[in-house]
């Protein structure tokens, strides 16, 4: 066994412990729960409309996802460009 | 035992971190770990079934005046499990107006524009006080009634039941009112659910002390919001082109390719019935000095149901005063529906594979309408002693459907003793899979 694959294996002690307790934190507290208004809410869209324009090849990354993905964090709030007119770009 | 032990437990989340309220919820009833590979009383406590919500949004909604319409009496109550006014003096049940249909407050949305405020959600005039006397209407006498807490008091004089009907500058009269529709043995029995699911590991004193039958009825204020909305999002996303490994045995490594687009994203969209808390305390979720996250998740409650306000509603509960104003409550707002927006235009991302990481986003509100209303909440609560004033956990029961969430204090010790003795186990294992191999 290589030593990299030799230390993760170590590490799974000390990691199931921690994720256990905070998953059972989690669970008597909920301290992660609320609102979920994204869900919850009565919201009627019209179609999404945009743009896709190819900027860049990467090759041979080892990441599997892009970097800073947000796509599913709609609370995590990025820059605020003013403005009320719509406006693509 | 190798390093499994954790030296002191991990810190407790912070607010805007990871296992917070600002974290998208997770689905209901997930854990976070898969339950089969947990021991079995943990694994028992964890799939035991949850209070189960109903539905009442097919309920037809009763209102009713100050004095009985048939006999002109003011002993009035709402009837326990239904949304009718009942006069205790002469028997007579009736019915009132829906907000919804009232005031048309579910037409139209899409037509919104600028800022429509009801006249209940009014600003809060800066010298308002919250203690209010009136002439009793049935002899005359002065009246006081707290609107920090009550609407209706009694006449000590003529026994009148009068209540605080006429909006009035401090905010404490809304524009409408969802009567409860959970009775208290019910919300009890929910509370009673709930806790017996997080026995194991909860605190010995909470449990010692636990009595559902302790829970009281709240009339919370919240805004009520429609929204007319556009929103733009713009940033990049990535499609995977190859995948590929190089190198051999244990060196071998994963890479990838992958075309880089420029995304842009346009959503119009409205929202109905958006509720969010007037009251300053509720509004802070900052779950590292308060619970009230717990009373935030029971929500949304079906506010179409609502009826017009009538302080008769309020009868034998406490309530909370407003002292929000719209202004206050617009950047709350905004950043929900930024949050809404950037849900709306998931699905027209999907096919970059590799994720997509949003940059810019912007926000043109078109319209509001704000209604304030009173929203009933069954609280139950439990002091636990610590620095700084201790905590306050809540566990709340939606008074409408019947949500249940709650906070139940942790014993530290019991917690940490069993995810040491799960960590050593695994680590056991580990040590003896890397003793065999190599």
């Amino acid at each position: 066994m290589s030593d990299d694959g030799g230390l993760w294996l170590l590490l799974s002690g000390p990691a199931s412990a921690t994720g256990l307790y905070w998953a059972l934190y989690r669970y008597y507290r909920n301290t992660d729960k609320s609102h979920a208004f994204e869900r919850e809410t009565a919201v009627v869209a019209k179609p999404v409309t945009g743009t896709d324009q190819k900027v860049d090849e990467i090759k041979g990354t080892r990441k599997s996802r892009i970097d800073g993905d947000n796509v599913s964090e709609y609370r995590q709030r990025v820059e605020r460009i003013p403005g009320d007119s719509p406006e693509s770009g | 035992m190798s390093n499994a032990n954790p030296p002191s437990p991990p810190p407790v989340p912070n607010y805007t971190g990871p296992g917070s309220p600002r974290d998208v919820p997770p689905a209901p009833g997930s854990l976070g770990v898969d339950p089969a590979t947990l021991p079995k009383p943990i694994r028992d406590e964890v799939q035991a079934p949850d209070p189960v919500a109903i539905d009442t949004s097919a309920a037809e909604l009763k209102d009713g005046l100050n004095r009985c319409p048939k006999c002109g009496s003011t002993e009035i109550r709402q009837k326990p499990g239904s949304d009718e006014l009942i006069c205790l003096y002469c028997r007579h049940e009736w019915q009132g107006m829906r907000v919804e249909e009232e005031f048309g407050l579910g037409a139209g949305i899409d037509q919104l524009e600028g800022t429509v405020i009801a006249s209940g959600a009014r600003d809060i005039a800066a010298d308002a006080a919250s203690m209010m006397t009136f002439k009793c209407t049935g002899c005359g006498a002065e009246v006081t009634v707290n609107t920090e807490n009550a609407m209706t008091a009694r006449c000590h004089w003529c026994r009148h039941v009068f209540g605080v009907n006429e909006q009035v500058a401090n905010g404490a009269v809304p524009d409408a009112v969802l009567p409860f529709h959970i009775k208290k043995d019910d919300a009890v029995a929910r509370i009673r659910q709930f806790v017996d699911k997080r026995r194991l590991f909860a605190l010995k004193a909470f449990k010692e002390q636990f009595t559902p039958e302790n829970v009281s009825p709240v009339y919370l204020p919240y805004m009520i919001v429609d929204g007319n909305v556009s929103a733009d999002v713009a940033g990049h996303g990535e499609i995977k082109t190859r995948e590929y490994t190089s190198g051999s045995g244990n060196d071998k490594k994963t890479y990838y390719d992958a075309d880089v687009y420029q995304v842009a994203r346009h959503v119009d969209f409205t929202v109905d019935d958006l509720p969010l808390e007037s009251s300053r305390a509720r509004g802070n979720l900052d779950t590292r000095t308060n619970t009230n996250n717990i009373i935030n998740t029971i929500l949304p409650f079906d506010t179409k149901n609502a009826v017009k306000w009538n302080a008769s509603y309020l009868s034998g509960c406490s309530s909370e005063k407003r002292d929000s104003n719209v202004e206050e409550l617009r950047p709350r707002l905004e950043d929900e529906l930024l949050s809404i927006a950037r849900c709306q235009v998931e699905a027209s991302v999907e096919k970059y594979d590799r994720g997509v990481r949003w940059q810019q986003e912007r926000l043109g509100v078109h319209g509001t309408r704000w209604v304030s209303m009173y929203l009933p909440v069954c609280l139950y609560s439990y002091h636990q002693p610590g620095p700084n004033g201790g905590m306050l956990h809540y566990i709340a029961v939606n008074g409408r459907t019947g949500e249940t969430m709650g906070s139940v204090p942790v014993q530290q010790w019991k917690l940490l003793m069993a995810a040491i003795t799960v960590g050593t186990f695994v680590e056991t294992i580990a040590l003896w899979i890397v003793g065999h191999t190599s």
